[in-house]
């Protein structure tokens, strides 16, 4: 009796959840198979599951169009510096606001927090200006120090400082002890049991990066120095004409290898991120 | 105060002292200059010509070290070249859209360029075709080269008429009946009988409303009055040519609807309109395709072309040496070379033998009936002062034409109630 | 360690002044330090200038940029297209915030739980975060044209699917639901984080006081997870009110205005027209919607966030 009912439940379970995957593997599945096909087939209607007669050309383009090998590899690395920049800064910030008294704390801390609430396209005259005057402009520069201790590290600070609160005093008085200093408190107690806020933080840092869309078109004028997504809408015909076959090569280029390394690496990624827990 | 300080000062966050001068001045570096322009093709075949141009300009002029071409997206052209104008990294040299052309010109961003190109030596000022120069002068100054002057024309797929038991676009000509009823009559068929499309108006795809103009012309319609203060959307010639769209989009389906994407390059439809330029992306495709000039409307033939300037920026701190390269550039012997990508706008080179050796594609009858007498006759696709409001205005209103049932006489005047305050 | 055996030499009076909590106070300085001068050079500095553009009009082309006051905040008042910005704003910023919570909440105790394949569900679920954001746009874009890959798959079970990206009525919803599909993973693993600290006792015990789910649901899963309700809600709505690929990928503003929200009609103000004065003040006017709406949403917390001293 229970058996059954516990097996009902199980199917349920699984039929819901099947119905609901279809949008999240839908359109990668479309992407990849559509990349294969003449662009006559891809806007067949209605669209075929599986290209008819696959073919290369379009991914063969992707790099014949744009140095695309070297703007994969920009926004790996930006992101890369981005994500250990973004650690250190915010979980230094983010541990002093929870565990260390200071005066002022509280009106720097919301002073601070301001940053969160300024999307970047309302100061990104200024900034570009900034960075004119630096000679940064053309360069990764601006793609790399903003994002480390401007507005998106902001919420990489709330976070971590959101994990040390609830960290139980205790942990830290045996260090204390010990005579600790607070840079080894925080380096060799806080840290460590930091890991999956750190986890949280480096994959919302690591894609907000990877993602950057509005600011690497402002920034960036050569095509040796462009980034991923900007890269993708640049895959047009001399005259602005988009070429949707190389374009959707070069999203699957862009998605594939990530999704790839994610699903091997996802026990690490989301498991340890979930069963360790970023309780509260 | 020089541009440098000032954008120390602006980045160490004293905002006042930007307020004081928002424009850069002109350096007066020595040595060696870099020259930098903006572009928005990204094309080898045409970066390697521009670079081609450029070394053979560095070996001459010993004062500039070197000349960037710098590819910004189509698409967001002209808003990035303002966000660059806006940052204090003006380019020295640009391309400009005819969109943005009363732009750039009239609110002085451009070095006057008469003086320079008249008086270099075997220039020949007065060869350009007066037709494409119109959009890019004020006061007698001509402010931009008219760098690339594109007509628009039909291309057809023979075979998808053919397949429709239609006339083939040659046979359409020779019986006179080459005009938009019949045009549209025979992509209705060609939708009916093949389920391809029938015709495709390139880059309008329900936004670019301005590429419509290749069609409202032939009504003898216009966006706005040539002095451009009063909107001629509810005008009664372009209610008549809304109407007649409407209803070959909506009853006929002789154009695929909202939403929906075929591309003629690729074998989709029978018909689309398009600059000639665009020829090129035909080479590979193996199906019997002709070019024609656009269908004659109920007033009779017309043709519209598009076009670029090339100007050389205020802001440029090289604006000497930046002149004296587009004057070197745009010579008559690198206009002829330029020529195979982009039309001329010299008389000289306007002959169908000059072109056909650069466009091997199209038949000198071709290169004649539409590059030649359409650059010479056509109207130039709207453009207006403050052109991306006003464009992004009208694409907001015209958005509820784009269904069934539409009330195209109402619409219309509500786009010229939209757009009214901006044109004054 | 060795500080330990270094304090002790230290001249007295001085270790009375350098006390551990001055020390500590010091730290908390310098632990700060990069992210204070990060805001204020990269945050607060542009801000200010942002401010300061605001009060002028400044035609870019001509070079020209003068001092006019208030009134780009006049013209801001008496915007037309205002309201109906604003109104697309909240609808974007409401739906979006429902959606990706419930269904995140929904996902996530879904897969509390040990099935076989629970696994292959969270990987599936997550993988849209890690696809880049333009190329999932793209994608979208194409599968929600009128004859795309949507329309072909509702035509399979007979279903004749809307024109998604083009009416008035859809073309909201379906930025919306893309942006959901794209990150609600996110969410979901840090609802799944939180679920993993409720201790199972606190059910089983309601359990055997025949507390319905819904109950326990209500009485001890939303308290307890409370903390990161809190969390995600605000990085929700304020990356809500920031969305700006999506919409200059699917519908560029329209159809009409019906998508045109204020970070878009912003850079539209600026970018397209030219207009950075006045683009200025429509971001000054984002800066204090979001200013506000955290404000409340922190106020709130005290309310009904469950543990945070």
């Amino acid at each position: 009796m229970k058996t059954r009912a516990n097996r009902g439940m199980r199917l349920l379970w699984y039929g819901a959840l099947s119905v609901a995957a279809i949008p999240f593997v839908f359109p990668t599945w479309w992407m990849a198979t559509s990349s294969l096909k003449p662009v006559s087939e891809i806007f067949a209607f209605p669209p075929s599951l599986l290209p008819q007669s696959p073919r290369l050309d379009a991914y063969e383009r992707v790099f014949q169009l744009q140095p695309f090998a070297q703007q994969y590899f920009n926004s790996m690395y930006i992101a890369i510096l981005v994500t250990i920049g973004t650690l250190a800064v915010s979980s230094l910030a983010g541990y002093a606001f929870a565990r260390i008294r200071f005066r002022g704390q509280n009106v720097l801390f919301v002073v601070v927090m301001m940053g969160l609430l300024i999307p970047s396209e309302v100061t990104i005259v200024p900034l570009f200006q900034m960075f004119n005057g630096f000679g940064m402009v053309d360069t990764h520069w601006p793609l790399i120090l903003v994002p480390i201790f401007g507005a998106s590290s902001v919420l990489a600070t709330l976070i971590m400082r959101q994990f040390f609160i609830t960290l139980p005093v205790e942990l830290e008085e045996a260090g204390r002890i010990d005579g600790l200093g607070r840079f080894a408190l925080y380096w060799r107690i806080g840290l460590p049991l930091a890991k999956p806020a750190l986890a949280a933080v480096a994959i919302v840092t690591f894609l907000n990066s990877w993602n950057l869309y509005l600011e690497p078109i402002v920034f960036l004028s050569t095509p040796e120095n462009f980034t991923v997504p900007q890269a993708l809408t640049h895959f047009t015909d001399a005259y602005g004409g988009p070429l949707w076959d190389v374009q959707l090569a070069a999203a699957s280029i862009t998605a594939l290898p990530v999704l790839l390394v994610f699903v091997i690496a996802q026990r690490h990624f989301v498991e340890g991120l979930a069963n360790t827990g970023l309780k509260g | 105060m020089t541009t440098r300080t000032r954008n120390r000062l602006a980045a160490a966050g004293l905002a006042g002292v930007l307020a004081l001068s928002a424009c850069g001045g002109g350096g007066d570096d020595d040595g060696p200059v870099d020259l930098r322009m903006t572009i928005w093709t990204a094309n080898d075949a045409h970066l390697e010509l521009f670079n081609e141009i450029a070394d053979a300009y560095i070996a001459d002029n010993p004062g500039v070290a070197s000349i960037t071409f710098d590819p910004l997206p189509f698409e967001k052209y002209t808003s990035t070249l303002t966000t660059q104008i806006a940052g204090d990294n003006a380019p020295d040299m640009a391309w400009i859209l005819e969109n943005a052309a009363p732009d750039f010109v009239s609110s002085g961003a451009l070095v006057p360029l008469t003086e320079k190109l008249g008086g270099t030596e075997g220039y020949d000022l007065d060869d350009l075709e007066p037709a494409t120069t119109a959009l890019w002068e004020a006061d007698g100054e001509l402010y931009a080269y008219p760098f690339s002057t594109s007509p628009f024309g039909v291309f057809v797929n023979n075979d998808l008429l053919t397949d429709a038991g239609q006339p083939t676009a040659a046979e359409l000509r020779e019986s006179g009946d080459w005009n938009w009823e019949r045009v549209i009559e025979a992509a209705a068929a060609v939708n009916d009988s093949t389920g391809k499309a029938g015709l495709v108006v390139r880059d309008f795809d329900y936004t670019g409303w301005d590429n419509l103009s290749t069609m409202w012309a032939g009504w003898g319609a216009q966006a706005w009055s040539d002095d451009g203060t009063t909107c001629g959307f509810d005008q009664p010639a372009m209610v008549e040519a809304m109407t007649f769209l409407h209803e070959a989009i909506f009853e006929q389906s002789a154009l695929p609807g909202p939403g929906s994407t075929a591309d003629f390059f690729a074998g989709d439809s029978a018909f689309t309109i398009t600059q000639i330029s665009r020829a090129s992306l035909l080479e590979e495709d193996g199906f019997d395709w002709d070019l024609a000039p656009l269908p004659a409307g109920p007033q009779g033939e017309y043709s519209v072309i598009g076009q670029a300037g090339l100007g050389v920026l205020k802001l440029s701190k090289h604006q000497e040496e930046a002149a004296d390269f587009v004057a070197f550039m745009t010579n008559p012997e690198n206009s002829a070379k330029l020529a195979q990508f982009f039309p001329p706008p010299r008389a000289s080179q306007l002959t169908a033998e000059t072109l056909g050796q650069t466009n091997p594609l199209l038949s000198p009858e071709q290169l004649q009936s539409v590059v030649i007498d359409g650059i010479a006759t056509g109207i130039v696709k709207p453009s207006h002062l403050g052109q991306a409001e006003i464009s992004e205005t009208v694409r907001a209103q015209l958005d509820s034409l784009w269904t069934a049932d539409a009330d195209v006489a109402g619409v219309m005047s509500q786009v010229c109630q939209a757009i009214q305050p901006l044109l004054d | 360690m060795s500080r330990l055996r270094e304090q002790p030499t230290t001249a007295g009076r001085a270790r009375r002044w350098w006390t551990a909590r001055r020390r500590d106070q010091l730290a908390g300085y310098l632990f700060i330090t990069p992210q204070i001068l990060g805001t204020a050079l990269f945050v607060i500095a542009p801000l200010v200038m942002v401010a300061w553009y605001s009060l002028h009009e400044w035609n870019v082309l001509a070079g020209s940029f003068e001092f006019v006051g208030d009134a780009n905040y006049r013209q801001l008042l008496d915007d037309p297209g205002l309201p109906g910005v604003l109104a697309a704003t909240g609808v974007f910023s409401l739906g979006l915030v429902v959606l990706n919570l419930s269904l995140a909440l929904w996902l996530a105790i879904m897969l509390n739980r040990r099935f076989a394949g629970t696994t292959v569900f969270r990987t599936v679920f997550f993988s849209p975060v890690v696809v880049s954001l333009v190329a999932w746009t793209i994608v979208w874009g194409f599968l929600l044209q009128n004859d795309g890959g949507i329309n072909g798959l509702l035509s399979v079970i007979g279903v004749d699917g809307p024109n998604w990206l083009r009416g008035e009525a859809t073309a909201m919803g379906a930025v919306v639901v893309v942006q959901v599909f794209k990150n609600v993973g996110l969410n979901m693993v840090l609802f799944l984080a939180a679920l993993q600290g409720v201790p199972r006792e606190l059910y089983e015990a309601a359990s055997i006081d025949g507390a319905s789910p819904w109950r326990q649901f209500r009485r001890i899963t939303v308290p307890l997870i409370s903390p990161t309700i809190l969390l995600t809600s605000i990085i929700t709505i304020v990356g809500s009110l920031q969305v700006f690929a999506q919409i200059d990928v699917l519908t560029q503003g329209g159809p009409g205005t019906s998508t045109t929200v204020l970070v878009y009609y912003l850079y539209q103000q600026a970018f397209d027209f030219h207009h950075f004065g006045y683009g200025s003040t429509l971001a000054m006017l984002l800066f204090v919607i979001v200013l506000v709406l955290t404000i409340i949403q922190w106020r709130m917390r005290r309310r009904w966030v469950f543990h945070e001293n």
